[in-house]
């Protein structure tokens, strides 16, 4: 692909493919590239085929391509799995010993003049006196030789890794290291080469994941709880604020349950802090009475939906995008709510920090979206923006909770000592709190509450629109297929649009039906097989959307997918 | 300021029937606070669904009246995110044991600083009279005429087992050594356990109160395990008081290395942090 260049390394799980992934990315960006790396893994601890790919360019990218320059591999499994993947005239270094290749590999090999290169890395790694785990370092040297780049760069980041495990032989690793940047087989190998543009300062960018972004985010806005149960993708937003909660200190704790952590959340919001949770669909389902209570009571709530492939388990490290309905309308009884959805990892900083915002100004449930691809993606960003500005609504005190106003929201001051006692309830109640079972009041009540979503609609942000001034094609998504939208447009000379949400729900509309007008070809792009999104312009706005582009097979849309579309 | 037990009275009339154990449990629950000296405006109560959460508007306080089960968790997050506030949780046998057994469970290991008041009526008695694992067997209940198939669970065994910091039981019919209970459980720092034995003349009109009264002996405080369990697992007598308690556990946020040193709550630290320091992993 034109200005853009690829890497994989395959093996199994348990080899240190992730690390191997994070090093690559560093060293690559040290090196003054912007890259994008992503991670496949099955959902198992040991075997399977895993596997991290870093796509390289001048300009800022944030998706991969379908194909690989230089597939590193370990495993037969993996071989088999990506050696279809390597591009024309690509390189592909492996240690598997007697690799048997079957004909339909042996076919695609020599059709695009693909070099297989063995490395004895494992033997390599015993004749530099260490241990056998330290043959994917002695690949990783021969790839950094391969693409010409300075040992020192690597070097740095493979031990500043180390150096912070424990048990760890840092001079073997360094041999290790040298041994397959100085391997003849490598010195003549003629592959594809890195963009020939650099960038200037670089190596002082950022790698962040999305869930990274998430977790500072988070800290920026002030929250000073975190509550979750365990689940892929949404985990490692507790790897981040747990191993950072020394500094924060926030309240970080692994909950019995996702009910558990969401009635911490609100427990916590109603007494005034910010808390949080995240989860994926399945704990989602579990929190959602939840939701619906949080709608009643009017206490401010933030989830993180990190959504992954498939329908109850599904395939549980894979990635999609089919819950946006979930957390549009699940939950029992009328009420308002919000939903956002991030894309990357500057995104999931900035719009986390507005949940808070929003969640605490309108008194409602703020569902944050993200995706497996935007929440392990590695994104390399030249740095985060400003914090936002804290927005919470609060009054010091007051008289009537749940008092009936024009724009619905009603007065919210923090429970603290000397102030005005209320009830927040789950029953239907009056603007005290107490439950009524009165028709007059309950049709006041809830009518109060559904105005808030029409003053948040009026302040919620268009959609923003990327792309050509005339465009010929618009995309309109949200989450991660903008990042490959994106990536496609210098790669095309097709004049394509995007138009991206970020906030979802409450919907606007109208730009959609704009272009419409302009009798611009419209095209949804979902990651799902359902259609979630096209289902809501068409609930809010009357407006049916025929073209559509879709994914359901866990994996995210590379680059060549949108490539291949415009070109029908 | 003086604090009298009326400032805990609300205007909202009671609807539970008459002869019920909740109006004397308030009153326990009232007169332990006025004791305590604290205002309404430095309690929060989490009231659970059911009999004793109808009970969220008849007292004054800062009130969340939640979810079926999840009265336990609602309270810790209150409580973590402001200690200088009483946070009591108000459940029912049902809610407890059967809807949120898993908060009960996890509580007690986490030992946060709250009280857990156990509505032990042997009924779900909102929806009518309902078995809960609490309900006399062989008792026709909703539903079921020849009663339960399943078996029981014994609330002072189950929390014991847990090596709980605080366990004690009162009875709705002795207010004062009720009020007593409730007084020392909201001292006590860490996961109080108050189950109370409550009459419900409507749907368990077997346990009234000359059963209980034949039964209850009271107990001094007593903080050995073996002597407790003893009490609990007694098939003839209904020990009241506190049966357990042991200060020497330290609560769940004494326990946080991050919080130690801290002098503010979460609730006064909602501001912009830097990031500087942590943006490296």
């Amino acid at each position: 692909m034109k200005n853009r260049f690829s890497v994989k390394f395959g093996g199994r799980s348990g080899q240190g493919i992730n690390t191997l992934g994070e090093f690559l990315s560093k060293a690559l960006k040290n090196s003054g590239y912007v890259t994008f790396a992503y991670r496949e893994y099955p959902s198992i601890i040991k075997g399977g085929f895993a596997s991290y790919q870093i796509d390289v360019s001048s300009e800022p990218i944030f998706a991969s391509s379908k194909y690989t320059d230089f597939l590193l591999c370990m495993t037969d499994e993996s071989f088999d799995k990506y050696v279809n993947t390597v591009t024309k005239g690509g390189v592909v270094i492996h240690s598997i010993k007697d690799l048997k290749i079957n004909e339909e590999d042996e076919k695609y090999i020599k059709k695009n003049k693909i070099k297989v290169i063995y490395l004895d890395a494992i033997d390599i790694a015993q004749k530099n006196d260490a241990p056998v785990i330290m043959a994917n370092i002695v690949i990783l040297g021969a790839f950094w030789k391969s693409i010409n780049l300075e040992l020192k760069v690597l070097d740095k980041i493979v031990l500043d890794y180390f150096s912070k495990k424990k048990g760890v032989d840092l001079e073997a690793e360094k041999r290790c290291l040298k041994a397959g940047y100085e391997l003849d087989t490598i010195k003549d190998l003629k592959g594809r080469n890195l963009p020939k543009k650099k960038r200037k300062n670089w190596n002082s960018s950022l790698i962040l994941t999305g869930n990274d972004g998430i977790a500072l985010g988070a800290v920026v806005a002030g929250c000073r709880a975190y509550y979750a149960y365990p689940m892929t993708p949404a985990t490692s937003i507790l790897l981040k604020l747990g191993n950072t909660y020394m500094d924060t200190g926030i309240i970080v704790k692994q909950a019995e349950s996702e009910i558990t952590a969401v009635q911490m959340v609100l427990g916590s919001m109603y007494m005034g802090t910010r808390a949080f949770t995240a989860t994926s669909g399945g704990g989602y389902d579990l929190m959602t009475e939840s939701l619906s209570f949080s709608g009643m009571s009017e206490i401010p709530l933030v989830i993180v939906l990190s959504q992954r492939a498939g329908a109850s388990t599904g395939v549980p490290t894979w990635t999609g995008a089919s819950d946006l309905d979930i957390a549009v309308h699940a939950g029992h009884g009328d009420f308002p709510r919000c939903v956002m959805s991030v894309s990357d990892a500057t995104d999931a900083y900035e719009l986390i920090q507005d949940a808070f915002n929003i969640a605490e100004e309108y008194q409602i449930s703020v569902t944050l979206l993200t995706e497996k691809q935007i929440s392990e993606s590695l994104f390399n960003i030249k740095t985060l923006p400003q914090p936002k500005k804290i927005k919470r609504g609060l009054v010091k005190n007051g008289q009537k909770r749940y008092e009936i106003t024009s724009n619905g929201i009603s007065p919210r001051w923090i429970p603290q000592k000397g102030k005005k006692t209320y009830l927040s309830n789950s029953d239907e109640h009056d603007e005290y709190g107490i439950s009524t079972e009165d028709e007059k009041e309950i049709v006041e009540m809830s009518e109060k509450r559904r105005r808030k979503m029409d003053t948040l609609k009026k302040k919620l942000p268009q959609p923003k629109y990327y792309g050509d001034e005339k465009p010929t094609l618009v995309f309109v998504g949200m989450g991660s297929t903008k990042n490959v939208v994106l990536d496609a447009m210098p790669l095309t000379k097709k004049r394509l649009g995007y138009l991206h949400y970020q906030y979802i729900y409450p919907l606007k509309f109208e730009k959609i039906l704009e272009l419409n007008k302009q009798g611009v070809k419209i095209v949804l792009i979902e990651n799902n097989q359902e259609g979630g999104f096209g289902k809501l312009i068409k609930e809010e706005a009357d407006f049916y959307i025929p073209n559509t582009l879709r994914k359901y097979d866990g994996r995210p849309f590379f680059v060549d997918d949108i490539l291949e579309y415009i070109k029908k | 300021m003086k604090i009298d037990i009326t400032d805990y009275n609300t205007n909202v009339t009671p609807t539970w029937c008459p002869g019920c154990g909740n109006f004397n449990i308030h009153l326990a629950l009232k007169k332990a606070l006025v004791e305590l000296k604290k205002s309404p405006s430095e309690v929060v109560f989490s009231f659970d669904i059911g009999c004793n959460g109808n009970g969220g508007d008849k007292i004054d306080g800062f009130r969340v009246k939640g979810l079926h089960g999840r009265a336990i968790p609602l309270a810790v997050g209150a409580h973590l995110a402001n200690r200088k506030m009483s946070v009591i949780a108000s459940i029912g046998d049902g809610g407890c044991l059967h809807e949120g057994i898993d908060h009960l469970i996890h509580a007690v290991r986490s030992n946060y600083d709250i009280t857990l008041l156990i509505h032990n009526n042997q009924n779900f008695a909102l929806t009518t009279g309902q078995i809960t694992s609490t309900t006399i067997e062989g008792k026709e209940m909703y539903a079921f005429p020849k009663g339960k198939t399943e078996g029981n669970i014994n609330i002072g065994e189950l929390v014991l087992s847990l090596e709980p910091s605080f366990y004690a039981r009162g009875y709705s019919g002795d207010i004062v050594q009720l009020t007593e209970i409730i007084k020392q459980g909201v001292k006590h720092k860490g996961f109080s356990v108050i189950e109370i034995m409550q009459l419900c003349p409507t749907y368990n009109k077997e346990s009234n109160h000359e059963f209980f009264n034949g039964r209850i002996s009271k107990i001094e405080k007593n903080s050995d395990i073996k002597k407790a369990r003893s009490y609990v697992s007694n098939k003839n007598k209904l020990y009241t008081g506190i049966i357990y308690c042991n200060s020497k556990i330290k609560d769940y946020y004494s326990k946080l290395e991050n919080r130690k040193g801290k002098k503010t709550e979460l609730v006064n630290e909602v501001r912009n942090y830097s990031i500087k320091n942590i943006l490296a992993d």
